[in-house]
């Protein structure tokens, strides 16, 4: 099947339900995307399907054929640096980095539909991603950061369909901690899996 | 125990003879080049000048978040007149002479920055006055009226200049300095200024390679299946649909588990789904953890006591003993889970292993997997990739030698991923732990008598494979291992004090008259093993809350009581006068929101912490902590800062929601659904002051985790007077509820 990535067709012989994490890090060779959890509960999987977050781990590859993949490595065109990046360098965010990927991706898709996000836009959206170092409070600074910087300087998209309102799977919404916005997030991606 | 100052000299004796060099490719092997062997400058096993102008740093520490690489690189380049950005840092393969930390290659205790704060800059200084003198003799000038600057030597009277790239050559025929001179703190230039990260950039564009994500040529991968019940072990194994699934290779049997292997890890994973596997009934079949948790508190025997002063016994029945309390305080097993999942590369071949791994300690993989494959373990080479998260876990090598039994039976390069469900649920936990406790106060509300008896499961036992590993490559395996057991043993019985245990409970600093700290080991069979800040992080959240008990029922306000109590202690009084402060301690707070505060010493530094939090709708809310840390001389502020950030997070994550709970032997919880971490709206402001100190550095990345849990159980009991003694505290909030 025919595979979108950061701007390039890639052609990939899987069977349709491999999960697009395994497709992207194996096939493809891209390791930024990361493994944490397989459940769509971590966010370290993160990419974007026609702009939109989505977790890669739950996401079978057959379901996004012919869409417009972005992993991390293609978040900003070769040799440049997306603002939040820049922001995420200038906050010192990472610590062990692993989930950093997924935050950033998560990021850039809430600062497409919210160029200016309030702090409970940004739990909402963010709190779909779990950073074991615990940097939150310098990845909420360099989020700021980065909208006043102009990361997305037009809207282009309504925060509802970034993250839809739907009540999510039992699993998901057993998460005693996960708030319902990014439950419901992860439900959609659940939900493409099936 | 080794001084610190012999520790030093030691360590620069190893490090100061000519013959000493270092690998430089990051993956050569332990064959490192020697001085001469190639254009590179190598005064030391540490540091290496390139022809490029480059300067490596061979970092026998890992870089698992904390940021020794930034960090260490400033001590290189402070002392070596580079920018900080010229360092670049490669981690040590586990060879002899890296071997710095107690006989060890090893990344843990919070120790990095002050093992290395001299050592590193003196082998930095040292290839700065061989450059400098170097230049000197190619200008016919005195070497005191050279100096180096900004990667060059500079002559001071004619302004000539050399680049460091430019004098390699001679350099090099100078005489080692045995003693080189190093900076004052008032000569620091980079020491002690906020600097970003040198490792920001690659985690932040997907660049940075952790281990899961190396690749070694030839490779295949493993998903394995662990035993539900811990310990057990697969007796029938029915894999032919699992054979027959594209990609697969084998199906292999191993000790504890069934490991799929395949060219991809997807196809492993899918092929693991259709393993049938029968399981031995597990040596721990009976265990539960509501049993242990019931044993302890139905126990009425006393422990072997580790401290004592004055008699608490008849403090506790003397007439001055006007209000005595007690209390039972327990805290449940927990696994790290750090974000990677377990994963580790090996590649056995004749006689020798190269590991390519996520790992804290470099030397216990060397001395566990030389032993399972009878080999020596100078020929166990070990690369050290990024780690996604250690926080004491990847101190044991489980999974390396899982990957070792693989890439054995296969003879080809063989990395295992673990699922996250494994990493949850295959042990080398935080032991359950706890703790019983007794104070009585005099009736002017003074403490008179003060009793702490503990009960926790052995780390010293359980992981004393750590002592194996010091001593030397020359000593039997026999040696080796019997030290190990009877060590184990010891610490087990409680035959001799077992510090891991005790660390927080008998080092309290405060000053009441009769006091007591007692132990009795816990024997389950769970493995377990160092978790961040390991016997402290429970032992401050016992010590801590009881504390504030007593401070209450003296009816004095808690940061006046401990105030009392620490005038011998001007460090500790510090921090709790700093983040009593900044915290505004005292000042009116939000309906429904209560203060509470804590301060702990541990890794040789000390932290005070005041949370602010309430319960609202049965979830506890925590709105703002500040931190005030003591650590010493401070290399990068933001790197300290965001550690104790870290521990705060860490530390809330397990204080409010995490628990493990066994029940007939298996792992209840498996991944972060039902084993939460905190998440990006439960987080708090935080806001941490550093305290100014003339001290050498100590730990950072552990001591900001302990004041936390009885920080924010304090702050919830000056809320709602509701006092919560177990953690997870939303589990002691459903227990008293009911």
């Amino acid at each position: 099947m025919k595979l979108t990535i950061n701007g390039q067709e890639r052609e990939v012989d899987v069977p349709e339900d491999v999960p697009l994490l395994w497709v992207i890090r194996e096939e493809l060779g891209l390791t930024g995307t990361k493994f944490g959890c397989g459940e769509a509960l971590c966010g370290a999987c993160t990419v974007h399907v026609d702009g939109k977050a989505k977790r890669s781990c739950v996401t079978a590859v057959g379901d996004v054929a012919g869409a417009a993949i972005t992993t991390i490595e293609g978040l900003a065109p070769e040799g440049q640096v997306h603002p939040l990046q820049k922001a995420w360098v200038e906050a010192n965010v990472p610590q062990c980095g692993y989930c950093q990927s997924g935050q950033i991706m998560s990021a850039a898709a809430l600062l497409q539909a919210r160029p200016r996000p309030t702090d409970d836009e940004i739990d909402a959206v963010m709190s779909g991603n779990i950073c074991r170092c615990g940097t939150y409070t310098r990845i909420r600074k360099a989020i700021k950061q980065a909208a006043l910087a102009g990361a997305e300087s037009t809207p282009t998209a309504a925060l509802s369909t970034l993250v839809t309102t739907a009540d999510g799977p039992a699993r998901v919404a057993a998460a005693s901690n996960i708030p319902a916005a990014a439950a419901a997030e992860d439900k959609t991606n659940a939900e493409d899996k099936q | 125990m080794i001084s610190r100052r012999n520790f030093i000299q030691i360590t620069l004796a190893s490090t100061g003879g000519l013959c000493l060099g270092v690998t430089t490719s990051g993956c050569g092997g332990q064959q490192w080049p020697k001085q001469g062997q190639d254009a590179s400058l190598r005064p030391n096993m540490y540091i290496a000048l390139q022809p490029d102008g480059g300067v490596v740093l061979t970092l026998n520490k890992s870089e698992m978040g904390q940021g020794v690489m930034t960090s260490h690189a400033m001590l290189v380049a402070e002392e070596l007149e580079v920018p900080v950005d010229a360092v670049e840092v490669r981690f040590a393969d586990g060879a002899k002479q890296y071997r710095t930390s107690f006989g060890m290659q090893q990344t843990g205790g919070s120790t990095s920055t002050a093992e290395h704060y001299v050592p590193l800059r003196q082998a930095a200084a040292a290839a700065r006055e061989m450059l400098v003198a170097a230049a000197a003799q190619s200008w016919g000038v005195a070497v005191t009226t050279c100096v180096a600057q900004d990667g060059a030597v500079i002559h001071k009277g004619s302004d000539r200049r050399m680049a460091y790239a430019e004098l390699l050559e001679p350099a090099a025929k100078q005489p080692i300095p045995e003693n080189p001179r190093i900076k004052e703190r008032s000569e620091f230039k980079i020491i002690g200024k906020p600097m970003v990260r040198n490792d920001a950039l690659m985690k932040s564009n997907g660049s940075a390679r952790f281990g899961i994500d190396t690749a070694i040529p030839g490779m295949v991968k493993a998903a394995i299946i662990h035993p539900p019940v811990l310990g057990s072990r697969a007796t029938a194994v029915k894999a032919d649909a699992a054979r027959a699934v594209p990609g697969v290779i084998d199906v292999l049997t191993l000790e504890h588990g069934v490991a799929v292997v395949a060219d991809k890890y997807w196809q492993a994973k899918r092929a693991a789904a259709m393993v049938e596997i029968t399981w031995s009934r597990g040596v721990m079949d009976n265990l539960n953890t509501d049993d242990i948790r019931t044993s302890i508190r139905a126990y009425d025997k006393d422990g072997t006591v580790a401290r004592s002063e004055g008699n608490a016994n008849d403090a506790f029945a003397s007439d001055a003993a006007t209000t005595t309390l007690e209390a039972f305080y327990e805290v449940p097993f927990l696994a790290h889970a750090p974000m990677a999942p377990q994963n580790a590369i090996a590649h056995v071949r004749d006689g020798e292993v190269e590991i390519w791994a996520p790992t804290q300690g470099p030397t216990v993989v060397q001395e566990l997997v030389g032993r399972a494959l009878g080999i020596s373990r100078s020929d166990v080479i070990v690369h050290t990739t990024l780690i996604g998260g250690g926080f004491g876990r990847r101190v044991v090598p489980d999974g390396i030698l899982e990957a070792v039994q693989i890439s054995q039976k296969l003879g080809r390069p063989v990395q295992i991923i673990w699922s996250r469900e494994s990493d949850t649920r295959q042990g080398y936990y935080r032991p359950l732990s706890a703790c019983k406790l007794r104070g009585a106060i005099d009736a002017q509300g003074t403490p008179i008598a003060w009793s702490c008896h503990l009960f926790t499961q052995s780390l010293l036992g359980a992981q004393s494979d750590f002592l194996a590993t010091v001593m030397p490559d020359w000593s039997s395996k026999m040696a080796r291992q019997v030290l190990s057991r009877s060590a184990s043993a010891l610490a087990s019985t409680g035959s001799v004090p077992d510090p891991i245990a005790l660390e927080g409970a008998a080092t309290i600093p405060y000053d009441i008259e009769n006091l007591k700290v007692s132990l009795t080991p816990l024997h389950t069979r769970v493995p377990i093993a160092f978790w961040r800040s390991v016997g402290h992080s429970h032992n401050a959240f016992f010590v801590e809350s009881f504390i504030d008990e007593l401070a209450y029922a003296a009816d004095t306000d808690p940061l006046q009581f401990r105030r009392g109590l620490l005038a011998k202690h001007p460090r500790w009084l510090a921090v709790l006068e700093a983040a009593a402060k900044f915290a505004g301690w005292g000042q009116p707070l939000p309906r429904g929101m209560g203060r509470g505060i804590a301060v702990h010493e541990s890794f040789g530094s000390m932290c005070a912490e005041v949370v602010e939090a309430g319960i609202f709708d049965g979830e506890i809310k925590v709105a703002r902590v500040v931190a005030a840390m003591d650590c010493g001389v401070v290399i990068n502020p933001d790197i300290v800062k965001s550690q104790v950030e870290s521990a705060i997070i860490y530390g809330l994550s397990a204080a409010i929601h995490q628990k493990l709970d066994i029940v007939d032997g298996q792992v209840v919880q498996g991944n972060f659904d039902d084993y939460p971490a905190l998440r990006m709206h439960e987080c708090p402001e935080i806001d941490v002051h550093i305290m100014i100190s003339k001290n050498d550095p100590s730990g950072v990345g552990e001591p900001g985790l302990p004041p936390i849990a009885p920080a924010l159980a304090n702050a919830l009991y000056a809320a709602n007077r509701v006092r919560l003694r177990r953690l997870p505290l939303m589990a002691a909030l459903a227990d008293a509820n009911q």
